[in-house]
């Protein structure tokens, strides 16, 4: 399983997710992958009931989970049993196919259950 | 830098048209020259707003299709994109060309044919404006991204599910009074949100939003002239200037904003254009937000500066917002009620601002109303552009 990175300004040291050319702080443009972290706090969820194409399931979770640093990442969620606040883990999966394509991302499952 | 009028406007009914795209741009443009009393020599060149027609409708190069439908050749012609900001972004280039001394009189036309596809294809057809690796892979839409930030608002500064609604009742009730709006009906609280069949009426499509807090899909046209303002006594109506613009951008990945809550690009754009315009929110008499979702007409009147922070809701509490109180958000029913054709959007406040400013917005009209500003929201507000609008 491929591991969750975020990108570190190797001059001022901020992280971002996804990856940026230029750092949005300080103008460097020189960064290295770090490790996210296990766990992550559910900062807001959404329940999505009206579905872009290509999804065959009726809703879908979706919510930001704050890890160390203030990083912050988008994701798909395993259950619709959240609260905002909840401790998260991440994993790397297929979150949608395009064009035949099968795209990798984040889903996040509660962090002790 | 010249000063810049808007001296005619035009615009179709937004709703499920049969029309192609090409019909109702013509139909709105058509409708501002007349409104102009000009004669289509006089024009120096056009912009058309669009969003998507090459994913829509199969068409491209929609400024090329326009100007010769119209018969404006030779005149210079753009196609402008900028997500549901482009109708503003094809102002401020007109606005900008007439300000520079290249031209003097310039056509702006923004229209979507949206239901020309399925519910499914336009929600990724808009979509696609998202982060790609950061949202959009994840099946985001623009409801989700207001949804989770409804959420947080609402946790943060107390805004219950009432208040969303109340915006919702609010633009609805205007939207009546509204020949061009999509949906010209009004709502009730208990109707779509405290009777057991509000379940029904009124669903979920990103918690906490339900339907009645999202604007409806829509096709539609809007149009209006700008001209030199020294030339604007030649036309016939009260001359409306356009006092201030502004535009800022923010992250495209909404979680990467150092506080997601902090529509940066909202208050960027409106402290540019009451700036340059010489007017604090204070000043203005009437305003069009970009109430794509109820959340955001809300927050949008906070970062324009009309209302403190985590008070939007308060004001609306209040009825300060309604047509009848100090400062009328949303008269023409807004993207709510008026309806949201995404590439028509931007240049429709600027004609129902117009509308307001000359004392025409007839069932409707704010009373005495000689400042107004209007704010097109971009993606989920990484782009976003202000007007403010003058009368003389």
């Amino acid at each position: 399983m491929k591991s969750v990175k975020g990108y570190q300004c190797k001059e001022c040291g901020r992280v971002f997710y996804p990856e940026r050319k230029i750092c949005l702080g300080c103008g460097g443009r020189q960064f290295k992958k770090i490790a996210l972290g296990k766990e992550g706090v559910l900062l807001t969820f959404t329940k999505l009931h009206a579905l872009p194409m290509d999804f065959e399931s009726r809703t879908l979770m979706l919510g930001i989970v704050e890890f160390a640093h203030g990083l912050r990442a988008l994701g798909q969620l395993s259950t619709d049993d959240v609260e905002m606040g909840m401790k998260m883990r991440a994993r790397w999966d297929v979150v949608r196919e395009l064009d035949g394509v099968q795209l990798y991302g984040l889903r996040f499952y509660p962090a002790k259950r | 830098m010249r000063d810049v009028a808007i001296v005619g406007c035009g615009m179709t009914k937004f709703g499920r048209r049969e029309e192609d795209l090409l019909e109702l741009l013509s139909e709105a443009s058509l409708a501002a020259m007349k409104d102009a009393e000009m004669d289509q020599g006089s024009v120096d060149a056009i912009y058309v707003a669009n969003m998507g027609a090459g994913i829509l409708n199969h068409q491209t190069g929609v400024a090329s299709a326009l100007v010769d439908r119209l018969s404006l050749l030779p005149a210079p012609a753009d196609t402008v994109e900028n997500g549901p900001a482009s109708g503003a972004s094809a102002i401020k280039n007109a606005f900008l060309a007439i300000a520079s001394g290249l031209y003097d009189l310039v056509l702006v036309a923004g229209g979507e044919k949206m239901r020309a596809v399925t519910g499914w294809e336009v929600t990724d057809f808009v979509a696609s404006m998202t982060h790609r690796q950061g949202e959009y892979i994840y099946g985001v839409t623009l409801p989700a991204l207001a949804g989770m930030f409804a959420r947080l608002h609402m946790a943060k500064y107390g805004v219950k599910p009432e208040h969303l609604a109340m915006v919702a009742l609010k633009n609805h009730e205007n939207g009546v009074r509204n020949p061009y709006a999509h949906i010209q009906q009004a709502v009730t609280m208990e109707g779509i949100l405290h009777r057991p069949e509000a379940v029904v009426n009124n669903p979920y499509i990103a918690e906490p939003l339900r339907m009645f807090d999202c604007c409806p899909v829509s096709d539609g046209a809007a149009a209006v002239v700008l001209c030199a303002a020294e030339r604007a006594k030649d036309f016939p109506h009260t001359v409306v200037r356009m006092a201030g613009f502004g535009q800022a951008t923010d992250t495209h990945a909404v979680h990467q904003r150092e506080d997601p809550l902090d529509l940066k690009a909202v208050r960027g754009a409106a402290q540019a254009a009451f700036k340059m315009a010489g007017l604090k929110p204070k000043d203005i008499h009437v305003a069009e937000l970009h109430d794509a979702f109820t959340i955001l007409e809300i927050v949008e009147s906070e970062q324009a500066g009309f209302f403190g922070v985590g008070e939007g809701h308060l004001a609306l509490e209040k009825g300060v917002t309604r047509l009848d109180g100090k400062l009328p958000i949303n008269p023409s029913g807004g993207l709510k009620a008026r309806g949201h054709p995404v590439g028509a959007t931007g240049v429709a406040q600027v004609v129902e601002l117009v509308w307001q400013l000359r004392g025409q917005a007839e069932g409707r009209q704010v009373p005495d109303a000689a400042n107004g500003f209007c704010c097109n929201f971009g993606g989920f507000g990484n782009n976003v552009l202000a007007f403010v609008l003058s009368r003389e």
